[in-house]
């Protein structure tokens, strides 16, 4: 099983790796995106860093949403996701080692700009790690409950805005946790409890999403 | 245990004769109990020391916002025995189960707000009662929308009740963290009742009003999963019969 | 009569309110009989379909 695991795993970063412009395109989005905040308000940095905790986690929900679609469409397609359902190991951890996969590309890169993005956004040297802890546990989380609507979608034509419908309500305290943690940590506050319930809330989706998408990605192959 | 009742009341036929028996009885329970609560709430209750007449929009308020969510964990729970029994008959309830609930957590959401402009002075509170139905609404509307997206009706079947299944498990920690994040700000709500000294002449009404609408779920529930069963239905040997029985009084 | 209209002050938000609430009554009760109405002439015209071409089968050797 860990052998499979392992192809697998290989298998998709080295397909995302060769077309590393589809893969960075959610990073340039939530940088974009950050950008846009100060021009929007004002360049004052006092009311930026008031304001920063909301931009940085709705422009990380958005970007996460931008990669979503493409999670399982491909594999759909050519076949190789039918491969892996009927090849008898568990179909559930497979798709949690693609979903793995997916966050390594989209999630992780986002977390290693963000200090970037928090710092343009008027947020204290200080308050980077508190920021990279609540975004690492968050974008998990975040990848986790997205491939799920990106399994009940995958096999749909016109899926539009249903993807963003399904996924957001459902992101929703992580989003609150996340923003939370992230103004705690610029105010220079303990940041334990957000960040707890952020842990929480990760677990709980890793545990219990893997299930969730096996079923959801069966039923978008029938 | 006996586990034939289950098996009869996952049988189309026998659930559509149920249905159309037990819908009348549903049906008039409603109109009396919510005729009753309305003349009890808005003509024999006394006005609220601090509220005035204006608590009695609890009594549409909270009923709405009661079947907002039960209708929701009766969609969920006949999804998850559709989905593990194949039960087509559950996939029937659960999809008739959205509009309805969806409607309600509307109304809740505006009698809500008309409730809040005298209470608060504004009609948008981002109070955590209020919050926690719009986004119940958004996953209602997140729900028909795969629904629809879905063309082969069981294929619609199936992935609305993960997607069900997975919104139910997620309901109890989107309301708990929009109190957590509401608590940051405010003190609690004002659209509490929780008074222990509550007089019987406004809670009667309110216990009437939250039967009644219950009754009124559970009559519309039945006649709409009366059709669904019926478009689920490819043998049509009992439709046919049913139809003769059942035709020109609907 | 009126004093009861009136609702202490608070007619502005007691009546739409419980006209919000009637709406939404009506309408589930509509919306739920036409869809079954709606069901169950589909049902009725797929049978009639079977009947024929069953008729037909039956009629054809």
């Amino acid at each position: 099983m860990g052998r499979a695991v392992a192809a697998l795993m290989t298998r998709d970063l080295r397909l995302a790796l060769r077309r590393s412009g589809d893969t960075l395109q959610p990073l340039g989005f939530f940088l974009v995106v950050t950008t846009l905040f100060p021009l929007a308000l004002d360049p004052e940095m006092s009311r930026l860093r008031e304001i920063a905790p909301a931009a940085l986690w709705v422009a990380a929900l958005l970007s996460s949403l931008l990669a979503l679609d493409r999670l399982f469409r491909e594999d759909a397609q050519d076949g190789s996701l039918e491969q892996l359902a009927l090849s008898g190991r568990s179909f559930a951890l497979l798709l949690l080692a693609k979903t793995a996969v997916h966050w390594l590309l989209t999630g992780l890169p986002l977390v290693m700009m963000a200090p970037l993005a928090a710092m343009a956004l008027g947020a204290p040297v200080a308050s980077v790690p508190g920021i990279l802890a609540a975004l690492l546990l968050g974008t998990v989380a975040l990848s986790l409950i997205g491939a799920i609507g990106a399994g009940l979608t995958m096999s749909l034509s016109r899926n539009g805005s249903l993807l963003s419908l399904l996924v957001l309500p459902l992101a929703v305290p992580v989003l609150i946790f996340g923003a939370r943690a992230t103004a705690l940590a610029i105010a220079g506050e303990s940041m334990s409890a957000p960040l707890y319930l952020l842990a929480a809330l990760a677990v709980l989706s890793a545990t219990l999403a893997p299930w969730a998408l096996a079923a959801a990605v069966r039923i978008g192959l029938e | 245990m006996n586990w034939v009742w289950f098996h009869r009341f996952g049988s189309p036929p026998h659930f559509y004769r149920l249905a159309t028996g037990m819908t009348p009885w549903f049906a008039w329970a409603a109109a009396l109990l919510c005729i009753a609560g309305v003349i009890g709430g808005l003509g024999l209750a006394p006005a609220d020391y601090r509220q005035g007449d204006g608590f009695r929009i609890i009594y549409v308020h909270a009923p709405s916002a009661w079947l907002s969510m039960m209708v929701y964990v009766v969609m969920a729970s006949s999804a998850a025995v559709g989905l593990i029994w194949r039960m087509s008959v559950s996939h029937a309830i659960a999809a008739s189960c959205a509009i309805i609930g969806a409607s309600f957590t509307a109304v809740a959401l505006g009698t809500g707000m008309l409730w809040g402009r005298p209470m608060w002075g504004t009609y948008w509170e981002w109070d955590p009662r209020l919050t926690s139905e719009l986004l119940l609404l958004f996953l209602y509307l997140g729900y028909l929308g795969l629904r629809s997206a879905i063309d082969d009706t069981g294929r619609a079947d199936r992935a609305s009740a993960v997607l069900a299944i997975v919104g139910v498990v997620n309901v109890p920690i989107i309301h708990y963290s929009v109190i957590w994040w509401n608590s940051l700000h405010q003190a609690p709500s004002v659209m509490k009742f929780d008074k222990p000294d509550i007089p019987a002449s406004m809670l009667v009404p309110l216990l009437m009003m939250l039967a009644g609408f219950t009754a009124l779920f559970f009559a519309l529930l039945l006649i709409r999963a009366r059709g669904e069963v019926l478009r689920r239905e490819r043998n049509a040997r009992w439709a046919a019969d049913a139809l003769n029985v059942a035709a020109g009084k609907v | 009569m009126e004093h009861f209209l009136n609702m202490g002050g608070y007619a502005r938000y007691v009546w739409p309110s419980y006209a919000l609430a009637l709406l939404a009554v009506v309408l589930n009760i509509y919306w739920a009989r036409r869809s079954l109405r709606d069901a169950q002439s589909q049902a009725r015209r797929r049978i009639e379909r079977a009947g024929q071409s069953d008729a037909i089968k039956k009629g054809a050797p």
